[in-house]
């Protein structure tokens, strides 16, 4: 079946909620870290812009009229989530470059030298949260504005941050594990994935809540949801989100919090958890976006 | 009272011919493979020898609280004054939000403008004083076109006589197309 809105809104919806994830987490590192936890600050930095342009550039290319893409920044219509998110973005991937050009080592910096750049940085990371959760959310709010009965869910842009956020822990855990350079200590790895850990908890209530509340409202919504159950996304569902996105890494993460995993399996373990929490994150986006549109009112 | 535009469909008296459908899309070039109305079977009801299907002709519901209007980031999708719901073509990025948020699928992307498409209730030609081409062409009068606050228009006066029932009503969009199943022996004269 040919969908409205496929796999490119799906790339879009991940990347945004990645970058914002990513963003939060340099953040607060930065905040709440400081020295200490310079290297999750810099990742963070380092990957925010990249996602979310990504996704931009798909976005433009599934547009009928990409072209006329200026229109969006003629207006701002404040009923239409795609209008206020759109203006949220700019600011955000604006704001994430100059934020990752601060974080740049000085010989780097090339075009010019901000004299008080850590006075920016802490100003940025304080600005910078807020909107990324606005960011992370709003794609929640974009579907729920579509009212198909699944879409309508309300905690659909909670989940969307959440997912965000443990999306944007795990792409920071899995760069700053596997680079040579800036390699994330082991005190650093240990929070953040006590952080992870604790967000995909989140994530599966947030999950459980959704999917009992839609079981039990009307008779297209609860046929919606359960197309995610037993229906034709059972198995990405139940496989690769409620599995291998969430379960396992779950499971690795806790054994990692634990020392239960050997040294030797130390690196491997943290990547393959991380990996798997980004393939979680993008088949939440995917089944969301596509069951959402194969179910209809009735 | 202002003017609010809409369709009271027959669905006793469609006969399933779809001439509304070809009259549409010759009148406004609409691409093959995609389509601003339709006619949607019931499927056959009830048990051998009782057995009846009925049809339900439909387009863009042109609603009270069109969604596809409250999503669209640019400003395209408008609601006029006299309540028929539009695209200004300029102004459409082909996002296709509204077409995913329209629970009536009465929109499609057309592959020929890169632009939202739909049902205009044949606006151009309610400006030269005639009836939408599919309202003009349905052979069993199934479907009408008019002013739903005027009384003295056909419309209303079906809607005073019959039951009329709107598809998704629970969805709140609150849709201008009324449905009346009953025979309908004689259509009212009318606006």
């Amino acid at each position: 079946m040919e969908l409205t809105w496929a796999l490119m809104i799906v790339i879009y919806l991940f990347t945004a909620g990645l970058s914002a994830g990513a963003m939060i987490t340099s953040n607060l590192a930065f905040l709440y870290g400081g020295k200490d936890f310079e290297r999750v600050s810099r990742w963070g930095a380092y990957i925010s812009p990249f996602p979310i342009s990504f996704g931009l550039a798909v976005l433009l290319l599934d547009l009928g009229s990409p072209f006329n893409f200026y229109r969006l920044f003629l207006t701002l219509e404040v009923r239409s989530p795609m209008s206020y998110g759109s203006w949220a973005i700019l600011l955000f991937t604006g704001l994430s470059i100059i934020y990752l050009y601060l974080w740049l080592p000085e010989k780097y910096q090339v075009i010019g030298h901000f004299k008080n750049s850590e006075q920016w940085k802490k100003w940025l990371s304080k600005f910078m949260p807020f909107l990324s959760v606005g960011v992370a959310s709003y794609t929640g709010l974009l579907l729920n504005a579509a009212v198909s009965p699944l879409w309508k869910a309300t905690l659909l842009p909670v989940l969307f941050l959440v997912s965000a956020l443990s999306t944007g822990v795990a792409s920071v855990i899995l760069l700053s594990t596997i680079s040579p350079w800036q390699r994330a200590r082991h005190k650093e790895l240990h929070v953040l994935t006590k952080v992870d850990a604790g967000l995909i908890i989140l994530e599966c209530l947030i999950i459980l809540i959704m999917i009992s509340m839609g079981r039990l409202s009307s008779m297209s919504e609860s046929y919606a949801f359960g197309s995610l159950l037993y229906g034709q996304y059972a198995w990405i569902f139940w496989f690769l989100i409620v599995g291998l996105g969430l379960t396992i890494p779950l499971l690795l993460e806790l054994m990692e919090l634990k020392d239960k995993i050997p040294v030797k399996w130390a690196l491997p373990v943290t990547i393959s958890s991380s990996f798997l929490v980004l393939l979680g994150g993008f088949f939440v986006r995917y089944v969301i976006t596509y069951a959402g549109q194969t179910s209809g009112w009735f | 009272m202002a003017v609010r535009m809409g369709f009271v469909i027959i669905t006793s008296r469609c006969i399933d011919c779809d001439a509304c459908m070809v009259a549409c899309r010759s009148e406004n070039d609409v691409p093959l493979r995609h389509t601003r109305n339709w006619v949607k079977s019931s499927g056959v009801q009830g048990q051998f020898p009782k057995v009846r299907e009925v049809f339900r002709p439909g387009n863009c519901m042109h609603c009270d609280h069109p969604p596809c209007v409250s999503v669209c980031p640019t400003g395209a999708s408008q609601k006029r004054a006299d309540g028929i719901v539009i695209i200004e073509n300029s102004k459409c990025i082909g996002c296709k939000y509204c077409i995913v948020a329209c629970p009536y699928d009465a929109r499609f992307a057309n592959p020929e403008t890169g632009k939202a498409d739909k049902c205009t209730l044949c606006l151009h030609r309610l400006v030269q004083g005639l009836k939408p081409a599919c309202v003009q062409t349905c052979l069993g009068k199934s479907r009408q076109a008019g002013d739903l606050n005027d009384p003295e228009s056909i419309v209303s006066k079906l809607i005073a006589k019959y039951p009329t029932r709107v598809l998704l009503e629970q969805v709140g969009t609150g849709p201008n197309i009324y449905y009346i199943d009953e025979a309908v022996p004689e259509i009212p004269e009318g606006k």
